[in-house]
């Protein structure tokens, strides 16, 4: 597919079609909602890390003034869970809590002041359970099972080997292999996690607002959780204040508002303050990777092995798929004959980890692209060379049954080698001053999502009526990430419209269709293919109605500035009014749909866990970070940012840039300032904004953005993902840059002042170390 | 909907007798300028107070005037805002200007006040939390609790002082004011801490601080704070260093250092450099007594051996500048 | 929490240039009073307690975090919100500067972003990009980056200028 010419909706930078809403305070966040008539809900948590729920002793709390309703893991059987064969988690913890803060109980009142003074009036009896917060401690022998499916506290293993590992290494002239630790780091969306649900008793019917990027299984899980019927149900995503994962999976606020509303027969207001949302985060979960690389000396590599462990927390939540993604996304970057992954995921005693931006794959991308720099520079060959050395040729199929249409990394590497003045740069800034550089890639969507039912991957209809706008339906969960204007601006492109003619109306499960909800950056590649396709539908009954007016071949009419004429022709032409008065006449108000299916053949390899990793296409990045070093400090500043995304094609620039300056900002939170700590007794340290040490503007860099466009033939005007990728290239081109400003190759995030200056005070002693015995030596030798 | 505060009733006297008086009537009172530390600990369910009297009110607490002595006089109502643009702090005392720039953040320091920041209660990581857990991990020492989490086997509370305004009053050689149901005193700023974590000020029941005195000729002075991000962050250490010299050589040297002990505190046997031109001995021996006496303990997230070696390396460095600086 | 029941008092200020007077407990925070006694559901809550800058408005001009503010203590004084920028129905420059410029995506941080940023350009009204940075740092973005919140500002300035 060519590049796209003559576009006047597309291609242009397109400031939000909700954006109004948000900067004039109109916009209607979840918690915005509460209706005069609405309860307070609040949910009692595990003082425990891990106990045996011995009783529940509610009646005091049910006895006082003013509660409503009391629910617990009485209520709901159910677990709930993302992935179909790993639901093992109560909304309300029945027998067993196994991470403090574990929601026990929730009680619905007239008020907060009441809702609080009953929580504590709630009594808890436990058998305390030893307790892990360690990979090594849930390992252990002798450890106790946090499930009794689970043998040896283990979630998953995965095994794989594409090709020959062990005759890759023997190939190679340098083979390398390091340790990298990375820590927990949370989503810390801006907004805390609420929800209103309401319960008409009279109906049997609950409508609940809430702060997903997954209405729909919300509702699956409602129904499931509750028993009632999907009809029974309406979920409504107001606006969304970011979600970066946390918000892919149901969450247990979501079905406790739900089951506390019908226990109370009436509205309940759920808000969690920002403690709660940290313990209700699904985090990137800390993580231990071993990478070991081949290479010849000229730069190719033979082979590579990655051996990953990530501490996942008390329960299953999308684990599965995240140890999957940390092994899957080794391959489609990079020409490598032979890749072998081992991953585990271990249970523990901490909340549930989950799908962070750049899902599983980030850390092992970090410790990859450490360990390449590392091994360039020890055969004296340039970084971006070696890259440059094994990129890929496409389309191609990857070892692990992906096939790859568009690849912009060539380019990515250029630009950013261009604007960085990286050759004037490397190794020479000086002391305390460094630059360095990574890649990265990501998928534009989950070829296979995890709940599979066969249906299109995205539905999106439109309307037209007598007043000649078009209303979009659409399911799709915008959060800040802008996939409404690209739906708009999409229908605008197709029907030849100025962009306001189109509304959007999205998510409402009684009105928009389904969709499965943003994650694994899916929404411009499905839903901008699925609009595509209504729209084209649309402007086929347009032209044909027009062609009617014009006496002129459906296929002759072109439609420009919301004019409609035979092409090539003098007249003027027909508005787009008197044409869509034509177009009702014999059908009244027009409705039309457009659907996307992912073709079979992209929806991933055949072995166990293939589907995982799948796409229509990857994204790529590049980026080079220059840095200085304080060494007495140990403060790492980011001085600048150079990154060059290949995102297919971008249909809104302006949100594109915003969507790779926000990731790469997120993975320098990552790099150099976050981290969850829990104490040795399992209380988590982190769950406030001070501790939790998110970038404030005054240390955060300037970014140089640069889009690069391969033109995917399978995106929506050859569109892809934009923003995953360029958080995981980030990290590893920081901690080069530190190497080539210290001298030191950082294995641990974040690198954090307090642990860069024990790492060059050590530095500098084995330094002093060796240069007295060299002294000595050469004393000896004289 | 906020966590409910405790039902405190809120009373805005005019002048600091009118305050005495009622913090004197309302057995359980407690003063609040401008809350930027006291309402996020009422938030948390730390203090129960029934009586709140605000300062706010308090006209002449909130000038910075010339003092007798040709020095200044900072009301204690003065917010942190105000502290960082007046003009004659820029100039004169351009070290507290540093230090008052980099407290928390602009909404912080528009509300917070220069007594409120000396006052600040102290910090640690297993008491700046939530009610509920708090009560999960048993309360400690300083609040409701038997033991300290950071140091268990003592009975000693380790919370840091962690206010940026008061190692820059020190080597200033500040002296506060304090008025009380028994008068008014003035003594030096370090008088006004104990040592102890978890009760920290030297305060007696009603009595407040309502005013600094900055003396005419203070020595050029420095401030550097230490802390993870650029902004928001209480210090993990700032230092400050005051250092007048004589040619090319220490004529004396101050250092006071914050967040790292449960006090501000001036650094001890720094007369030795008196006369040193801070060679590379000098440098190092100048980082090791501030590392052996600062203290950092586990009450953050970020280890103690970095904190205690980047203040070393602070004061050394500020003392370097200052000396070769005109 | 306290025993004692206080009885609200009569809370009267100016907000958003109209003068208001409503029954307020001496304990509630401002944050809360302009949610939930006025509906002013602009102005938002991020964080347990001063922490994130999201619940920013202006006291008397200047930015205030309202999380950390008691009511009472805005008696007699003008508070004004993010509902109180556009005129006529138009939005402010900053308001437009961080439309047109993508400062907002998801839009949580944005009002307290917005109203940090209007403290600033009433009292310096072309920043530098440090000025800029310094008076937003106690505000918390997840979303942007901050990259395109500066040009919005910046944006703004120049309009204004
Ligand atoms: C997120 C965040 C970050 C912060 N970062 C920093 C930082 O980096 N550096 C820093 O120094 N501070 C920081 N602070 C703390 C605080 O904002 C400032 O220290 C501020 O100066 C405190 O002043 P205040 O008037 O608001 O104090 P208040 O909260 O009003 O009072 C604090 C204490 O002092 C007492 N008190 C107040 N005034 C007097 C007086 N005149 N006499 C006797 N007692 C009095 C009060 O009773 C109370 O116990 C931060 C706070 C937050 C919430
Ligand atoms: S130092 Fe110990 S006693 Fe003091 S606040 Fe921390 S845990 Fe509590
Ligand atoms: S809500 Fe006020 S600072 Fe976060
Ligand atoms: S726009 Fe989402 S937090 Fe700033």
């Amino acid at each position: 597919m060519n590049k796209p010419i003559d576009r006047t909706a597309i291609g242009v930078p397109t400031p939000l079609v909700d954006g109004v809403e948000k900067v004039t305070g109109q916009a209607q966040f979840s918690a915005d909602f509460y209706p005069n008539d609405a309860l307070c809900g609040v949910i009692f948590r595990s003082p425990y890390a891990h106990a045996e729920i011995l009783e529940l002793d509610l009646t005091a709390a049910r006895a006082l003034d003013g509660v409503v309703a009391i629910v617990s893991g009485d209520d709901c059987p159910h677990t709930y869970g993302i992935i179909p064969i790993a639901r093992n988690e109560y909304p309300m913890a029945r027998d067993r809590v196994r991470y403090y803060g574990e929601p026990v109980a929730a009680i619905a009142a007239i008020d907060e002041k009441t809702a609080r003074k009953a929580l504590s009036l709630i009594k808890m009896k436990v058998k305390e359970l030893p307790a892990y917060f360690t990979i090594k401690d849930a390992l252990a022998d002798d450890a106790i099972l946090l499930h009794d499916d689970k043998p040896g506290n283990i979630e998953r293993d995965v095994h794989n080997e594409f090709g020959d590992v062990e005759e890759g290494f023997e190939k190679a002239d340098l083979v390398r292999e390091q340790t990298f630790k990375c820590a927990e780091i949370c989503q810390t969306h801006m907004e805390p996690h609420a929800s209103l649900a309401e319960w008409d008793d009279e109906r049997a019917q609950l409508t609940i607002r809430t702060c997903s990027q997954v209405p729909y299984y919300v509702h699956l899980m409602l129904a499931h959780t509750m028993e009632l019927e999907r009809n029974q149900i309406r979920v409504i995503k107001p606006f969304v204040g970011g979600g970066f994962g946390t918000r892919t999976e149901t969450l247990n606020f979501e079905l406790i508002a739900g089951i506390l509303a019908r226990a109370a027969k009436g509205k309940v207001a759920m808000h969690l303050n920002r403690e709660e949302t940290f313990l209700t985060s699904r985090t990137r979960p800390y993580t231990e990777i071993t990478m070991k690389i081949g290479m010849t000396k000229d730069g190719h590599l033979t082979a590579t092995y990655c051996n990953a462990v990530q501490l996942g927390g008390a329960y299953a939540g999308y684990g599965i798929v995240t140890i999957l993604y940390a092994g899957a996304l080794l391959q489609g970057i990079y020409d490598i004959p032979a890749v072998k992954y081992d991953g585990i995921r271990v249970n523990a005693n901490v909340p549930p980890s989950g799908a962070m931006r750049g899902h599983g794959t980030v850390d092992s991308r970090h410790a990859f692209e450490c360990l390449l720099d590392e091994m360039a520079e020890e055969l004296g060959l340039d970084p971006l060379e070696v890259r440059r050395r094994n990129m890929l040729t496409v389309p191609t199929d990857t070892m692990n049954g992906i096939k790859i249409m568009s690849y912009g990394l060539d380019e990515c590497v250029d630009k950013v080698e261009l604007e960085s003045g990286w050759k004037d740069k490397v190794g020479q800034l000086g002391p305390g001053r460094g630059i360095g550089f990574a890649c990265s890639q990501y998928i534009s969507g989950a070829a296979k999502p995890v709940n599979w039912t066969g249906e299109p991957h995205a539905v999106v209809n439109l309307k037209l009526d007598f007043d000649g706008s078009i209303t979009a339906l659409t399911g799709a969960a915008d959060i800040g990430q802008g996939s409404s204007t690209i739906v708009a601006q999409t229908v605008a492109e197709v029907c030849g419209l100025d962009i306001r003619k189109v509304r959007i109306i999205a998510n409402d499960s009684a009105i928009t269709p389904k969709d499965n909800g943003s994650y694994s950056s899916r929404v411009t590649m499905m839903v901008g293919n699925a609009t595509i396709d209504a729209a084209n539908h649309l402007r086929d009954i347009l032209l044909v109605a027009a062609s009617a007016k014009l006496d002129a071949r459906p296929q002759d009419i072109e439609i420009v500035n919301e004019m409609f004429r035979v092409s090539g022709g003098q007249d003027e032409g027909l508005p787009f009014q008197e044409v869509v008065e034509a177009a009702l006449v014999d059908t009244g108000t027009i409705t039309v749909k457009g659907t996307f299916t992912c073709p079979p053949e992209f929806q991933g390899g055949k072995h166990r866990g293939g589907a995982v990793g799948s796409t229509m296409g990857f994204s790529y990045s590049a980026q080079a970070v220059e840095v200085s070093v304080d060494p007495d400090t140990g403060q790492v500043r980011v001085e600048n940012v150079w990154v060059a995304h290949d995102c297919g094609y971008a249909i809104n620039p302006l949100a594109v840039e915003g969507q790779i300056q926000g990731s790469v900002w997120m993975g320098m939170g990552q790099a150099l300032s976050e981290e969850t700590r829990y104490h040795k007794n399992g209380m988590p340290m982190f769950t406030n904004m001070l501790d939790y040490r998110v970038p404030s503007i005054v240390e955060s860099p300037p970014i140089h953005t640069y889009i690069v466009e391969s033109i995917d033939p399978n995106g929506p005007f050859g569109a892809k993902e934009a923003g995953e990728c360029s958080l995981s290239s980030f990290i590893p081109a920081l901690v080069n840059a530190i190497y080539d400003a210290t001298g030191l190759r950082y294995t641990e995030l974040p690198v954090t002042p307090d642990r860069l200056v024990e790492a060059i005070s050590k530095k500098q002693h084995r330094d002093r170390v060796a240069a007295a015995r060299a002294a000595e030596a050469t004393g000896a030798a004289e | 909907m906020t966590e409910l505060l405790p039902a405190f009733s809120l009373r805005h006297p005019t002048s600091i007798e009118e305050a005495i008086a009622i913090h004197g009537s309302a057995p359980d009172a407690r003063y609040v300028a401008g809350g930027t530390d006291l309402i996020v600990n009422l938030r948390r369910g730390i203090g129960d107070p029934e009586t709140l009297v605000s300062l706010n009110r308090i006209e002449d607490f909130q000038n910075i005037a010339d003092g007798k002595d040709g020095g200044l006089v900072i009301g204690a109502g003065v917010t942190i805002a105000n502290l960082a643009n007046d003009v004659t702090i820029r100039t004169r005392y351009p070290a507290l200007r540093v230090a008052a720039g980099e407290i928390a953040g602009p909404g912080h320091r528009e509300t917070g006040t220069v007594g409120g920041n000396l006052c600040l209660d102290t910090r640690c990581v297993f008491y700046n939390q939530s009610q509920w857990w708090r009560e999960a991990n048993h309360f400690c020492l300083k609040h409701q609790g038997e033991i300290c989490h950071v140091a268990p086997k003592g009975d000693f509370c380790h919370a840091a002082f962690s206010g940026d305004l008061a190692p820059v009053f020190l080597v200033l050689d500040a002296e506060i004011e304090i008025a009380g149901p028994d008068g008014t005193r003035r003594e030096p700023l370090s008088a006004l801490y104990t040592g102890d974590g978890m009760d920290h000020l030297t305060l007696k029941p009603g009595e407040l601080l309502t005013g600094i005195h900055v003396p005419a000729n203070t020595p050029p002075a420095a401030y550097e704070k230490h802390r993870v991000r650029g902004a928001i962050d209480f210090p993990l250490a700032g230092v400050a260093v005051a250092l007048t010299k004589d040619g090319d050589k220490v004529k004396t040297l101050k250092i006071a250092v914050t967040g790292t002990n449960t006090s501000p505190f001036l650094v001890e046997g720094l007369e030795a450099f008196t006369g040193s031109t801070l060679g590379e001995d000098d440098q190092a021996k100048l980082a090791d007594i501030v590392q052996k006496q600062v203290s950092p303990m586990k009450t953050t997230l970020v280890q103690p051996f970095g904190r205690r070696r980047i203040a070393g390396a602070m004061a050394r460095r500020q003392a370097v500048s200052l000396l070769a600086g005109g | 929490m306290s025993s004692s029941e206080q009885a609200p008092r009569l809370l009267s200020m100016t907000l958003n240039g109209r003068v208001r007077h409503d029954a307020v407990g001496d304990n509630i925070l401002l944050l809360d009073y302009l949610r939930e006694t006025c509906d002013l559901i602009g102005t938002k809550q991020g964080c347990d307690g001063g922490e994130c800058g999201a619940c920013t408005v202006l006291v008397d001009g200047k930015s205030r975090l309202s999380c950390i503010t008691l009511a009472a203590e805005c008696e007699g004084k003008s508070v004004e919100t993010i509902e109180a920028l556009a005129t006529n129905g138009k939005m402010s420059a900053l308001q437009r500067g961080f439309h047109e410029k993508l400062g907002s995506q998801c839009g949580y941080c944005t009002p307290g972003m917005i109203m940090a940023s209007e403290a600033l350009l009433r009292r310096n009204s072309s920043p530098s990009e440090d000025e800029i940075r310094d008076a937003l740092g106690g505000n918390i973005c997840r979303c942007t980056g901050y990259v395109k919140i500066i040009e919005a500002v910046q944006a703004a300035a120049e309009e204004l200028s």
